[in-house]
């Protein structure tokens, strides 16, 4: 008899997870909040992916395609895990959709609840919401996605816009600490798009450090080298609307000291991951531990990053910690691989 | 105590009476000694006015122009690491000669900013050490070719009223360039030191170590080695013929970034 094994959730790790174990002729329930598969790449329509520009659709859609294929994986859209009861080395949950619910008694389990945008709205410097030409990189990602850039407030193509770094990381007073890891390289990739489709429309990232690491290096180069992407050192402090239907940046250039209040057409703010409701969420129901940062706590981040605080429980993906897409995808095959190895051990 | 009656009641400097003076720089305080309105006298403080510091403009225009330049067509390569003025021969004799902050005021078009440094910004020795060191390969050392022409075609005033030509060092300039056809560091090296009454330094336990090491690994024969460039005389003939002539070239004024 096959092992069952239930994926909760269906973003590009937990699709991997479950694609990869469909192939081992593994019973796959793949719970789904949304009433779509893809997880945050999809809702947002991202459109291309770093590093190399390819489309989001060969990607999340090539995994997507697998995974509702049929075969051994059966999709629950629109689903949650209503209850979770450890049964022996197995588990007993129930999932639950608008159709009604179902319990099942499952071998192993795979945590892939992913992450959610930081929401800039919350942190009030940044006037998000509140002035129209303030958006965030997934606003911005979706607007490319949708070959829809212009300038909210007017529907006019921008001149001049700034990308902000580090919005809802790194900063004690929202209370994130960590870095996002990514969102510096989607930046230095939104900025290269921009420039490329508007050469006529000025660049400008206000930055503390850049992180493009590893590889997404090249792009960091290609936006300054081919693209005339100016760096600005400097965190901005205050965004107020300016003459002209501008908004203005206020900041302190600190390579040359002193204060600049810079008005721009368009601003982009790189807002972070978080954790999100699900991840505590998570941790209650299923009884694993949630980490300081508010993300799903792997037993040992070195040693078994994808192993939960608890036996037979695994973790993939952006529900451990901010991660690049490939990362999550790597991430979900080394969760099906111990999942799998531990429902074949407890048969 | 003896009081004295005077005839003027003491002017202030300007600014004087702000507290923090030392933040404020002399020429964002517009502040006039004998002003009066309507009648009022406002002298000295009661008019003072202190011009915001706030700098609310990032002009490309300017970078394209540079960009356009050949010496300084790397000038989107920078990201302020910092290494060229850390290796720059000329940073330690003279602190605000710094390449970086240069670079970057010419990235986002601060001419208010340079315009602060136009008595040291010439001050590039050619020595390239700032080029090799580059990793992006900006080619600082060009890229001071590019802010002299900035200096000259928008500070002319500048140039005319600030710029002191130490005649000692263009002498050590010119001796070495007709003379050799090329920029000898280690003579450079070693006139900068004599002016600066430091040769005993040149002559330490380090200094004779390197010098001896470079005698048996041979690199100190490859340094002598190096000739005249190829075909020097007539080279060496324009060049005379051009700082016969320089005082003309230099006044009429035609010096542009592109020309
Ligand atoms: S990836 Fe870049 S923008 Fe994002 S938090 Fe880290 S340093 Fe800031
Ligand atoms: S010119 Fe080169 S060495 Fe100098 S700060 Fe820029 S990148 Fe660094
Ligand atoms: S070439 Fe000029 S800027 Fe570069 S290290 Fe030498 S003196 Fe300094």
């Amino acid at each position: 008899m096959a092992e069952n094994i239930l994926v909760i959730g269906g973003g590009p790790a937990g699709l991997n997870a479950a694609v990869m174990l469909s192939e081992l002729g593994v019973n796959v329930a793949l719970v789904e909040r949304d009433s779509f598969l893809g997880g945050n790449p999809k809702k947002f329509k991202y459109k291309f992916l770093f590093p190399d520009m390819q489309p989001a659709d060969n990607v999340i859609g090539e995994l997507i395609k697998k995974a509702e294929a049929g075969g051994s994986i059966k999709v629950y859209y629109s689903s949650e895990v209503s209850d979770f009861k450890e049964n022996g080395k197995k588990f007993d949950v129930t999932l639950k959709s608008a159709d009604g619910s179902e319990t099942k008694t499952f071998d192993s389990v795979i945590v892939a609840t992913g992450f959610e945008h930081f929401d800039p709205a919350r942190d009030a410097k940044y006037s998000y919401q509140l002035f129209d030409d303030v958006i965030d990189i997934k606003d911005l990602e979706r607007m490319m996605g949708e070959n829809n850039f212009v300038r909210p407030s007017n529907g006019k193509p921008p001149k001049k816009v700034a990308f902000i770094l580090c919005v809802g990381s790194r900063d004690r007073h929202v209370g994130n600490q960590y870095c996002s890891r990514v969102c510096c390289t989607v930046s230095v990739k939104q900025a290269i798009e921009m420039r490329e489709h508007f050469p006529d429309c000025e660049a400008y990232i206000f930055y503390m450090d850049i992180r493009t690491y590893g590889f997404f290096e090249d792009l960091y180069w290609q936006a300054m080298e081919e693209h005339d992407v100016q760096i600005v050192k400097g965190r901005i402090a205050e965004i107020t609307s300016g003459p002209d239907n501008t908004v203005i940046c206020k900041g302190e250039d600190t390579l040359l000291r002193g204060p600049f209040e810079i008005p721009f057409d368009m601003v982009v703010l790189a807002s972070g991951m978080e954790g999100g409701p699900q991840s505590p969420e998570m941790s209650s129901k299923l009884g694993i531990e949630l980490d300081e940062h508010g993300f799903l706590k792997p037993e040992n981040i070195t040693l078994s990053p994808f192993k939960s605080s608890k036996a037979g429980i695994f973790l993939a993906g952006a529900c451990t910690g901010p991660k690049a897409i490939s990362d999550s995808i790597t991430e979900g095959a080394a969760a099906a691989m111990n999942a799998y190895t531990y429902a074949v051990k407890n048969r | 105590m003896a009081l004295e009656k005077r005839e003027q009641r003491p002017v202030a400097e300007k600014g004087e009476h702000i507290i923090a003076r030392h933040l404020i720089e002399d020429e964002n305080i517009k502040e006039e000694k004998n002003l009066v309105i309507d009648g009022v006298d406002v002298s000295g403080r009661w008019n003072t006015f202190v011009l915001s510091r706030v700098n609310s403009e990032f002009d490309r225009s300017f970078f394209q122009e540079i960009k356009k330049t050949v010496v300084g067509s790397r000038i989107n390569r920078c990201w302020q690491c910092g290494m060229c003025t850390a290796s720059c021969t000329v940073t330690p004799l003279y602190r605000r000669f710094n390449p970086r902050a240069f670079i970057y005021m010419m990235q986002l078009g601060n001419l208010k900013e340079l315009k602060k440094y136009i008595d040291v910004a010439w001050r590039c020795v050619g020595c390239y050490k700032c080029s090799q060191r580059c990793p992006k390969q900006v080619n600082p050392a060009e890229m001071m070719e590019a802010l002299a022409l900035v200096v000259k075609k928008y500070f002319p005033e500048e140039i005319a009223t600030k710029l002191k030509l130490d005649e000692e060092v263009k002498k050590i300039y010119e001796d070495m360039i007709i003379g050799h056809g090329r920029l000898d560091l280690a003579k450079l090296h070693t006139s900068a030191m004599q002016k600066s009454g430091r040769i005993k330094e040149l002559l330490g336990k380090i200094e004779r170590d390197a010098i001896l090491k470079m005698a048996k690994d041979g690199r100190a024969f490859s340094i002598l080695r190096l000739g005249k460039p190829h075909n020097w005389g007539k080279s060496k003939e324009a060049i005379e013929k051009y700082l016969k002539n320089i005082n003309t070239i230099e006044n009429s004024g035609t010096g542009g970034l592109n020309g």
